[in-house]
C-alpha cells in the first residue's frame, strides 16, 4: 500500500469514527499480551495502567508508513524509565498524574480512557497536549502527565531502532563529515 | 637476606612511571624509547586498546536512553555533577564515589577515571598550545610565581608530540595562539562558516576556527582516521583520536622495555636520606591490599594533579615531614581548573535547505581576544569559546502542538539552526585554593583521604561578565536571533582540568618543581602532569602536559646517561 493511500485511509478512519489502530496494536490493548516484536509484560504497572500507557503511546506516535511507538517497544521503555531511572518522588508523581488523567476522562466522558472510542481517545490526547504545551496549564496534573508521556514516547521512539532507522535517518559509521550539503541528500532528520 | 636481595633486584627498574593517563603514557613512551627499563604503575584495571565494551553499541542497544538506574546514582554522587559522565555507556570509565571518598570544605568536583589510559579515553581532545602571553603572565602581573620556562623552551616539544599524536586544525598565524603541526582540519558547517565570516567583518580581534583536536582526519602512524561516529567518550576502536591506550602505551610496549602493572596504588615515594634521592615507591595491590616496594633511578609522577600531590604529601620522612619535596609549603596549593558554563545561544533564520552528513565530534573555537595587546579590562587574563551550530533534532516535537501522524511527519524534518558557545576562562593561582590530606579518615586501602578548600574568586567572577556578554555580542553581530545568555558558575573541578598542586618555579622557596619538572630538592623525582602548572592559561591543558612530559623524560634520560641522577 502506498504511503499516501494508507495515510488517506487512516485520516478518513479518524474522521469517520473508524478504528485507527493498526491491527498489530490491538493484541496489546486486549490484555497486554506480548506480541511478536514487542517484548513487554509489565513488571510494575497494573493491567489498566499498562493499557492506558500503551494507548497513549500509540496516540502520540502511531503506525503510519513506518511502524509506530508501540511496535518499537516504547510502552516497556516508559515503564522502565519510570520504575528504574526515576526516583521515588518522580515515580509517585507519574502514578498520581496517571490517576488524575483517568479521573479527568471519567468526569468528562463517564468512562475510562481505554474504553473510549479511538477518535475520542485521540481528541482527549490532543486536547491534553494543547493544554500542556500551551503553557497555561502547568499546574494541571493530567496535562503534565500527558507531557511526560509525550516526552518519554518521543525519546523512546526516536532512539529505538525502528524510530531511528525507519522514521528518521541513522548512520552507524558515517565514515566522513560533509559539513554543508543540500537537505535532500540526507532526506530526513538525523536520529543522532 | 639473599631472598631480600633477590626480591629487590626483581623489583628494580631504571624508571618508574606512576599513572597511565595523557602524561603518564608520554613519560612511559619516552623513557622506554630511550632504552630505560620502565615500570608503569596504574591504580586501576588494565584496558588494552580495543577493550572498549560499549564503543559500538547503538542508541537502541542501551537501556533507558543510556540513563543509569536511579539506585546506582548514590555511588556516583560527585561524578554525576558534570551531567554527562555517568551513563550506561560510560560509567565503567569513572570511579564510584562510594569507593573513593573525599571531603569538601568548598565544593570541588573531582571527576576521576582509574584504569589504564585514565582520562585519555574520555577527554575532550581539544589541543591548544600555550604562548608567551601565558608563560609571562604571572611575572608581568606579579601574581603567584613566574613560570621557569618560556614558549621557546616548549615549542620543539609541542612539535614533537603533535607529530606523533596527530592534531587536526587550521593554521591562523596568531602569535598568542600558536599553530600546531596540523593534520587537515575538520570542516565548519554552513552556519558556522557564515558566523566566521560575519565575525571577521565585525571584529578585527576575533576569529572563529574549527576546534584543534587530537583527532585524525587522515590515517596517521597506523591509527585512525576518525569515522565521525561521535562516540569518542566510550573509547575508539578505530583509534580515531589520541589516547594512551591507542598511541603511547603501544609505542612503549614496542620497545620491549615496558612493564605495565595495573591494580597498583602508589602509597608513597621512598626517600633515601643518604643519597638525597628517591629510591622507589611503595605500592598497595588494589586487589589484595598487599604492600610491595619497587625501585628505580628515576620516578615520574603522572597520577593527575590531585593524586600526585597526595602521593607526595603521604611521602613523609624526617627530611620532608610535610611531604616529599615540600620545602616551600606550596604542595597542594594553587589548585586551579577552568571556569566555564557561561555563554550564549541563538537561532539562525536561513540555510533551511542545508544539512550535514556525519557526526563531527568537535565544535568551533574562538581564541582569546581579551587583554591581549594590553590589559584594558577590570580583570586579568582571558578566555576562549567553544561551541557549535546544528539543526534542531526530533526532540523539538515535544513542545509542539501536534501529536500522532502530524508529530511523526514534523520530526522527519529538522528544525531551525541554532548555535551555542560557552567560554572557558583562566582561573588564577591562589595559595588559599588548596587540597590536603586527612590522615584520620582513611579509605578502604588505608590511604589518607583528600580534603578540598578551593573556590572561584574575584577575578574569575569579573571575567564572567565579559564571557557572557561577548558571546551574545558575537552572536548578534553574526545575525542570530532570540539570543539568550547563561551563567552557571558551578565549582572548580567541573572542567576536569585540575592542576597547579606542585607548581614549577625558579625558586625552591616558592615552588615544588624546577624548569625540568624535577622536584627541587629531590632531583630524580619528576612531576609532569597537571600538578606542575604554574598558571592555568585558558586553553585545554592536555597538549601541554604531553609536551612537558616528553621534554622532561628526554631530559631525565640524558641526565641518567651523564650519571647526573
Amino acid at each position: 500500500m502506498s504511503m499516501d493511500r494508507r495515510e488517506a485511509l487512516r485520516r478518513s478512519a479518524l474522521l469517520m469514527g473508524g478504528v485507527i489502530f493498526a491491527p498489530s496494536a490491538i493484541g496489546v490493548l486486549n490484555g497486554c499480551q506480548a506480541r511478536p516484536g514487542v517484548d513487554w509484560s509489565p513488571e510494575h504497572l497494573d493491567r489498566s495502567q499498562a493499557r492506558l500507557i500503551t494507548i497513549l503511546v500509540d496516540m502520540i506516535i502511531p503506525d503510519t508508513d513506518t511502524p509506530g511507538a508501540v511496535e518499537a517497544g516504547v510502552p516497556a521503555f516508559v515503564e522502565e524509565m519510570i520504575f528504574v531511572a526515576y526516583n521515588e518522588d518522580a515515580r509517585q508523581e507519574f502514578i498520581s498524574g496517571l490517576e488524575a488523567f483517568e479521573n479527568s476522562v471519567l468526569e468528562e466522558h463517564g468512562s475510562s480512557y481505554a474504553d473510549l472510542e479511538p477518535e475520542v481517545q485521540f481528541q482527549v490526547a490532543d486536547s491534553q497536549n494543547r493544554r500542556a504545551v500551551g503553557g497555561e496549564h502547568t499546574d494541571d496534573q493530567a496535562a503534565q502527565f500527558f507531557l511526560v508521556m509525550k516526552e518519554l514516547t518521543v525519546m523512546g521512539y526516536f532512539t529505538s531502532e525502528i524510530g531511528a532507522t525507519q522514521t528518521l535517518r541513522y548512520e552507524k559509521v558515517p565514515g566522513r563529515y560533509d559539513a554543508c550539503i543540500p537537505f535532500d541528500e540526507v532526506g530526513k532528520t538525523w536520529a543522532t | 637476606m639473599n631472598l631480600n636481595l633477590k626480591a629487590k633486584k626483581q623489583n628494580t627498574y631504571d624508571a618508574i612511571v606512576v599513572g597511565t593517563g595523557i602524561s603518564g603514557g608520554w613519560s612511559a613512551k619516552e623513557l622506554s624509547e630511550n632504552g630505560l627499563n620502565t615500570l608503569v604503575l596504574e591504580r586501576g584495571r588494565n584496558v588494552s586498546h580495543g577493550d572498549y565494551p560499549t564503543a559500538t553499541l547503538e542508541p537502541w542497544d542501551l537501556p533507558r536512553n543510556d540513563e543509569i538506574p536511579y539506585e546506582e546514582r548514590e555511588h556516583y554522587e560527585k561524578q554525576l555533577r558534570t551531567g554527562y559522565t555517568i551513563r550506561e555507556s560510560t560509567k565503567h570509565w569513572w570511579v564510584r564515589d562510594t569507593d573513593q571518598p573525599y571531603r569538601e570544605i568548598e565544593r570541588f568536583d573531582w571527576i576521576r577515571g582509574y584504569h589504564v589510559g585514565g582520562r585519555s579515553i574520555m577527554w575532550g581532545r581539544h589541543s591548544y598550545r600555550l604562548s608567551d602571553l601565558d608563560f609571562e603572565a604571572n611575572a608581568r602581573e606579579g601574581i603567584a610565581v613566574d613560570w621557569p620556562i618560556r614558549y621557546s623552551d616548549i615549542e620543539p616539544w609541542y612539535d614533537y608530540v603533535e607529530r606523533f599524536a596527530g592534531i587536526s586544525g587550521e593554521a591562523l598565524g596568531i602569535p598568542h595562539f600558536p599553530d600546531s603541526r596540523f593534520l587537515p582540519p575538520m570542516e565548519l558547517n554552513c552556519v558556522e562558516k557564515h558566523a566566521r565570516e560575519k565575525i571577521r567583518q565585525h571584529f578585527s580581534d576575533r576569529v572563529l576556527t574549527i576546534g584543534r583536536v587530537a583527532m585524525l582526519t587522515e590515517p596517521h602512524m597506523g591509527r585512525g582516521p576518525c569515522q565521525f561516529r561521535n562516540k569518542c567518550i566510550r573509547g575508539c576502536p578505530y583509534a580515531g583520536y589520541f589516547s594512551s591506550n591507542a598511541a603511547t602505551i603501544p609505542a612503549a610496549e614496542q620497545t620491549g622495555n615496558l612493564t605495565l602493572r595495573p591494580h597498583s596504588i602508589v602509597n608513597k615515594v621512598i626517600y633515601d636520606a643518604e643519597t638525597g634521592k628517591a629510591s622507589g615507591v611503595e605500592v598497595i595491590d588494589a586487589e589484595t591490599g598487599e604492600m610491595q616496594e619497587f625501585y628505580a633511578r628515576v620516578i615520574f609522577l603522572n597520577a593527575s594533579a590531585i593524586n600526585t600531590a597526595m602521593i607526595l604529601m603521604n611521602s613523609r620522612s624526617d627530611r620532608f615531614p610535610d611531604g616529599l619535596g615540600n620545602d616551600s609549603g606550596q604542595l597542594g596549593r594553587n589548585l586551579m581548573d577552568h571556569h566555564f558554563r557561561v555563554g550564549a545561544n541563538g537561532r539562525f533564520e536561513g540555510f533551511q535547505d542545508r544539512y550535514y552528513f556525519g557526526r563531527r565530534p568537535t565544535g568551533f573555537f574562538i581564541p582569546r581576544f581579551r587583554n591581549v595587546e594590553s590589559n584594558d579590562r577590570d580583570y586579568v587574563r582571558g578566555f576562549g569559546y567553544q561551541g557549535s551550530a546544528s539543526r534542531e533534532n526530533w526532540s523539538r516535537v515535544v513542545r509542539e502542538l501536534s501529536i500522532g501522524n502530524e508529530l511523526k511527519e514534523l520530526a522527519q524534518t529538522p528544525g531551525e539552526w541554532t548555535m551555542g558557545m560557552t567560554a572557558f576562562g583562566e582561573m588564577l593561582p591562589h595559595e588559599e585554593n588548596r587540597m590536603w590530606l586527612d590522615f584520620e579518615n582513611t579509605d578502604k586501602w588505608g590511604q589518607p583521604t583528600v580534603v578540598f578548600d578551593c573556590k572561584f574568586r574575584d577575578n574569575e567572577l569579573k571575567m564572567r561578565e565579559d564571557m557572557k556578554n561577548d558571546a551574545a555580542e558575537i552572536l548578534e553581530a553574526a545575525g542570530f536571533k532570540n539570543i539568550t545568555t547563561y551563567d552557571n558558575l558551578g565549582a572548580p573541578g567541573l572542567g576536569i582540568h585540575e592542576m597547579g598542586t606542585a607548581r614549577m618555579g625558579r625558586d625552591p622557596d616558592t615552588s615544588v618543581l624546577n624548569e625540568w619538572n624535577q622536584i627541587h630538592a629531590v632531583p630524580n623525582v619528576f612531576v609532569t602532569d597537571g600538578a606542575c602548572m604554574t598558571s592555568a592559561a585558558n586553553q585545554n591543558p592536555s597538549l601541554t602536559y604531553m609536551a612537558l612530559s616528553a621534554r622532561a623524560a628526554n631530559y631525565a634520560a640524558e641526565e641518567l646517561n651523564k650519571q647526573n641522577l
